[in-house]
């Protein structure tokens, strides 16, 4: 600009040529690369492992149970307050009666699943979460069910993050307690034996 | 064939060539922006997306007509039409090959220059029948701005008319048959420069585009146009655009010359190939920068694009009177 300064005419004249040989070097070299777009109903992306998507309740691969057991962890630690569950005592364990999830107001911050101590509760590899109803995002059990069956979960469930975080307390202070000697207590991939033997109170500080 | 009726014919020809050339170039910029954020643009309407401008055309002309209630209705309906009338206007002196053109006028560039510069009026126009402060304002900004862009443009455009000795399009294209004027030493590139500076700010384009500043006038001028009025708008402003870079082309990039440039297709060829060369610069320059503000603008007018191409067509003056014109 021709506005008088200590550089002088000449030099602000250079500079601003210097800046539009930048600002358009900048922009050329964009148009020489690849656009980034992943034209998204056709190609799909591949999921990070622990992909936070939308929630879903399990079932049990062995028994065909449902894993939910009421205790309600996750309707107390929900900071938005999306979930409502209401138990259902029985003798063997318990059950969850009723089970809602608005998902519309979900947060998507994964906390439900950390502290579930069933892993019944998981995220699953997908978004679409598109609907023109809002209603339609109002989830009760029967539909999260359905939810989990109809998608991939992520790798994330409560026994597996609740292993990543913390190994248990050594009864002795051990020489060297490296992250290596977790405890192999509820193994990768097999869903809990006992839901009662993994106690909540471990995960929940 | 009567001479009128072939004027005729070729301006009808003419005309709908420019029409579709237009609707197409929304297409190329949009194409070309895309890549330049690593974007792939519009490609679901048609392959590759080459149906949209047509889809684009068709969703404009389904759209409600809405006139504002107290909008000066005789003025608010005439003004895209006196937008678009001299914007079209200015391809009837282009020469698309040797003797391809709707008129070949010995003063050509003079018609191109003034008829380019009436568009203001159906701006001002649309700026004030809408009876919004927003649309006003805008109005008012475009045309102090192309009043004040029109003189450096003027004079750069004259710049190679000087050396070409003549203000006939296709006279200065075959001036330009050694030597095209961009490559003149030094005169050339700088005129060309601030040609496209100045073509830039006719045309409102970024950087120079405060006359559409989303947050302060919204759409600008054409705020209350909708459906097909819109269309028209923007219709006039693409081909002003398109028109302007013909005129670059021709000035500067040796119009229809190149290889083969003979037979009269080949030769418009070259010359689309060369005003679209000068379209996609300008495009550049829009997804390059930021906007520039208006007292800014105005100060790179007046001091200095005004003074600099002053000085260039007074060089290039001398330059003629003692060489003599630049013949081919």
């Amino acid at each position: 600009m021709p506005v008088e300064t200590r550089r002088g005419f000449w030099g602000e004249t250079l500079q601003l040529v210097r800046a539009v040989g930048r600002a358009m070097g900048v922009t050329f070299k964009n148009l020489l690369r690849r656009p980034i777009t992943v034209r998204y109903p056709t190609v799909k992306r591949v999921f990070p492992d622990r992909f936070r998507g939308i929630l879903a309740l399990t079932y049990d691969p062995q028994t065909g149970e449902e894993n939910c057991i009421g205790c309600r962890l996750c309707e107390y630690i929900c900071p938005p307050q999306v979930i409502k569950v209401e138990m259902l005592k029985a003798e063997k364990r318990n059950w969850a009666k009723t089970f809602t999830l608005e998902l519309y107001s979900c947060e998507f911050c994964e906390l439900c699943v950390q502290v579930c101590p069933t892993d019944a509760i998981v995220m699953l590899r997908s978004f679409d979460l598109a609907t023109a109803d809002r209603r339609e995002l109002l989830l009760d059990k029967d539909r999260l069910h359905a939810l989990g069956l109809q998608f991939e979960p992520s790798w994330a469930t409560g026994n597996r993050l609740r292993d990543m975080q913390a190994p248990p307390k050594p009864v002795k202070p051990a020489t060297h307690s490296t992250p290596d000697r977790r405890a192999p207590e509820a193994s990768e991939g097999a869903p809990t034996a006992d839901p009662r033997s993994a106690a909540p109170s471990s995960a929940n500080p | 064939m009567p001479p009128l009726a072939y004027h005729a014919l070729v301006g009808f020809i003419v005309l709908n060539v420019v029409i579709g050339m237009v609707t197409y170039v929304t297409l190329l910029e949009r194409k070309f922006a895309a890549r330049m954020q690593s974007r792939i643009g519009p490609y679901y309407v048609g392959p590759r997306g080459l149906l949209q401008p047509i889809a684009d055309a068709l969703k404009l002309m389904l759209k409600e007509d809405i006139v504002p209630a107290r909008a000066d209705r005789f003025i608010y309906n005439l003004a895209p039409i006196a937008f678009l009338l001299p914007c079209i206007l200015i391809f009837a002196t282009l020469p698309f090959a040797p003797g391809l053109g709707v008129a070949d006028l010995n003063i050509g560039v003079l018609f191109f220059l003034a008829v380019s510069s009436l568009e203001i009026v159906g701006l001002f126009m649309g700026g004030w029948g809408s009876n919004n402060k927003y649309a006003l304002l805008s109005a008012m900004r475009a045309v102090n701005q192309i009043i004040s862009y029109d003189l450096p443009f003027v004079f750069a455009a004259f710049v190679p008319v000087l050396l070409a000795g003549s203000l006939q399009m296709s006279a200065i294209v075959e001036a330009q048959r050694g030597l095209w004027f961009v490559a003149y030493p030094v005169i050339g590139q700088l005129a060309f420069v601030l040609f496209l500076i100045a073509t830039l700010a006719a045309e409102n384009r970024v950087p120079f585009d405060i006359l559409e500043a989303e947050s302060e006038l919204v759409a600008g001028f054409r705020v209350e146009y909708s459906g097909m009025k819109f269309a028209l708008i923007q219709l006039g402003e693409y081909a002003h655009m398109i028109g302007t870079s013909f005129l670059g082309a021709l000035l500067f990039l040796g119009g229809w010359l190149g290889p083969g440039a003979d037979t009269p297709l080949v030769g418009a060829l070259w010359f689309l190939l060369k005003a679209m060369l000068v379209f996609l610069v300008v495009t550049w320059v829009r997804w390059s920068f930021v906007r520039i503000r208006v007292d800014h603008i105005l100060a790179v007018s007046w001091k200095l694009l005004l003074p600099a191409t002053l000085v260039l067509l007074l060089l290039t003056g001398f330059l003629v009177a003692a060489r003599g014109p630049h013949a081919g």
